[in-house]
């Protein structure tokens, strides 16, 4: 696979910007505030997959650009109260970028909210949710921005709608080297980001007791199977006096869950699932989960790069999954 | 934006066309509206009134204004000017053009004849009388939905029985595309707690133009439907 993307120095993606590229941005958030005002749209994140593997920068941004399309790309704000309708507005032909903060009401809308949205998966619609440095975690806040008005928000989310001509289409897919393990089936009674009592096995039980039991590496996601596509939720933390655990997204009532099976070695692993379709990568994006547990500071991931994300955005919230868009004609 | 913007953005009334009166008690939660030509710059409702146009006026029903029918009064203007005019109607019809590419949209996605009627508290024979138009071709809905939502000759009829078999898991299939894999998990999950006919019925709709959408990255999905 190709990929359009790279990690560049801030002076050259002005240079982008002020040739009128449309641009999807992603950077530390003092870097992208050194960039002017044009056709882009950013969020904050320090790490990245460059071609030449795992880095950490608060200095270089890593631009994807947009072509291709059909007529110029929309870019908007979309608060939480307007967020439904993001498929809805998307052109009936082509795709939709999404950047979310995390933490924010758009974060936790779209992540328990978005299956339900009008006409969802039926446009596709990929993102990833802004995020910081780990060091400032808790001094400053994930920000996305709208680079057509130089404005920046912690609460809203930012959108790149791209029209596509009638002879191409975009799809989406996902490399999730997760698949379920052979432990047992968990189901849970509410929708959320967190819980404690469940069916394991079909038996009244206790999710932080069975990790405790079990000695489950809760590096590990819970993984669904959404008819053939393996969709994890990854556990955030576990509050032993409220025998709760919080997860990263959404678990759902009607789908049962299993933890992953181990992953012996990320990168090769990585490698080999990668497709060779020898398709252009027009946007990508991977976990920072990934990104940590795997150690791939330094380490190359083939030829697919993009930034390390707070969540990935294949039309749903996504953990640990690295998520790409390719047009095809 | 203001109220009298706001009703015309509604109602989908653009300039040079405006709103000339309003009346509310001429029917039980119907408001009756008369557009005319903008021949000058006036106060809505209580400026000087425009001069209506030449002609006899006609009456359609329009899109609903919240939970109250809108009757349109206006003279149907000259070829030029009544192109692609969405609160016109045709001669002698009973609905607008917003209006009958709503109900359309509704048939479309499997609303049945008695649900159309409630839900837009429409007459039953004004409705038999814009279907027959339609069944027999008299009339058109030029414009109705997107052109990737058009009929297929590949993917299986809205009606077929396959799309049922596919949403209870009596078919399965090997799928290869991540939103149809999501969107089926979905569907699915619905469909197994849904009783009511008609609403299974608009889930089949769903899939169906879902497969409508997208036939061009579906082979692999199509193929294994069309051996069933």
């Amino acid at each position: 696979m190709k990929t359009r993307q790279k990690l560049i120095s801030v002076s050259r993606a002005a240079e982008l910007i002020e040739a009128g590229k449309y641009l999807s941005i992603a950077g530390d958030e003092a870097a992208l505030r050194q960039l002017p005002q044009g056709h882009w749209i950013g969020g904050t994140i320090p790490y990245f997959m460059a071609a030449g593997g795992g880095t950490i920068s608060r200095d270089d941004v890593f631009v994807s650009e947009i072509s291709g399309f059909s007529e110029p790309p929309q870019l908007r704000f979309y608060d939480a109260g307007s967020l439904p309708q993001i498929c809805r507005n998307a052109p009936d032909n082509g795709y939709s970028i999404l950047i979310i903060p995390a933490f924010s009401p758009c974060h936790a809308s779209f992540a328990q909210n978005a299956p339900n949205f009008e006409e969802m998966y039926m446009k596709p619609l990929i993102g990833w949710i802004a995020g910081v440095h780990l060091d400032d975690l808790g001094k400053v806040t994930p920000k996305v921005v709208l680079g057509s008005t130089g404005e920046f928000s912690e609460a809203d989310a930012v959108v790149m709608d791209v029209p596509l001509p009638p002879e191409k289409f975009a799809q989406i897919d996902i490399v999730n080297l997760f698949h379920q393990g052979s432990d047992a089936g968990i189901r849970f009674p509410d929708n959320g980001f967190s819980a404690g009592d469940c069916l394991i096995d079909g038996q009244p039980a206790n999710l932080t007791d069975y990790l405790q039991e079990r000695q489950i590496d809760t590096r590990l996601p819970l993984v669904a199977d959404y008819s053939g596509a393996m969709i994890n939720v990854s556990i955030k933390s576990i509050d032993r006096a409220a025998r709760r655990v919080e997860f990263y997204a959404p678990v759902f009532p009607a789908l049962e869950y299993r933890f992953a099976a181990p992953v012996a070695d990320y990168v090769s692993a990585f490698q080999a699932a990668l497709p060779s379709s020898g398709q252009d990568i027009s946007f990508s994006c991977n976990c920072i989960l990934n990104f940590l547990n795997s150690q791939l500071e330094g380490k190359r991931t083939g030829e697919v790069t993009g930034p390390m994300t707070f969540g990935e955005i294949g039309y749903q919230l996504l953990n640990q999954t690295l998520v790409y868009l390719t047009v095809t004609e | 934006m203001k109220l009298e913007e706001l009703l015309h953005h509604t109602l989908a009334i653009h300039a040079p066309w405006r709103i000339v009166r309003v009346r509310n008690d001429l029917g039980k939660s119907q408001i009756d509206i008369w557009v005319a030509r903008d021949t000058q710059r006036s106060g809505w409702l209580f400026g000087p009134r425009n001069t209506p146009s030449p002609g006899q006026e006609q009456i359609w029903r329009h899109i609903n204004i919240g939970n109250a029918r809108c009757i349109v009064h206006a003279v149907i203007p000259s070829e030029v000017e009544d192109a692609d005019l969405q609160w016109l109607g045709e001669a002698g019809q009973p609905f607008t053009r917003a209006f009958a590419r709503q109900i359309a949209g509704m048939f479309m996605q499997g609303v049945s004849f008695a649900s159309v009627c409630a839900l837009l508290d429409l007459p039953v024979a004004d409705l038999w009388k814009f279907k027959h138009r339609l069944d027999t071709g008299k009339s058109g809905l030029s414009g109705q939905g997107s052109a990737a939502d058009a009929n297929s000759a590949v993917v299986p009829a809205p009606n077929d029985p396959i799309w049922e078999e596919l949403l209870s898991g009596s078919l399965q299939l090997d799928i290869r595309i991540l939103s149809l894999k999501l969107l089926l998990t979905k569907l699915r999950e619905q469909f197994s707690v849904i009783g009511d006919s008609e609403v299974r019925n608009l889930k089949a709709h769903e899939l169906q133009r879902y497969f409508t959408r997208h036939e061009k990255m579906l082979s692999h999905e199509l193929a294994q439907l069309a051996r069933n």
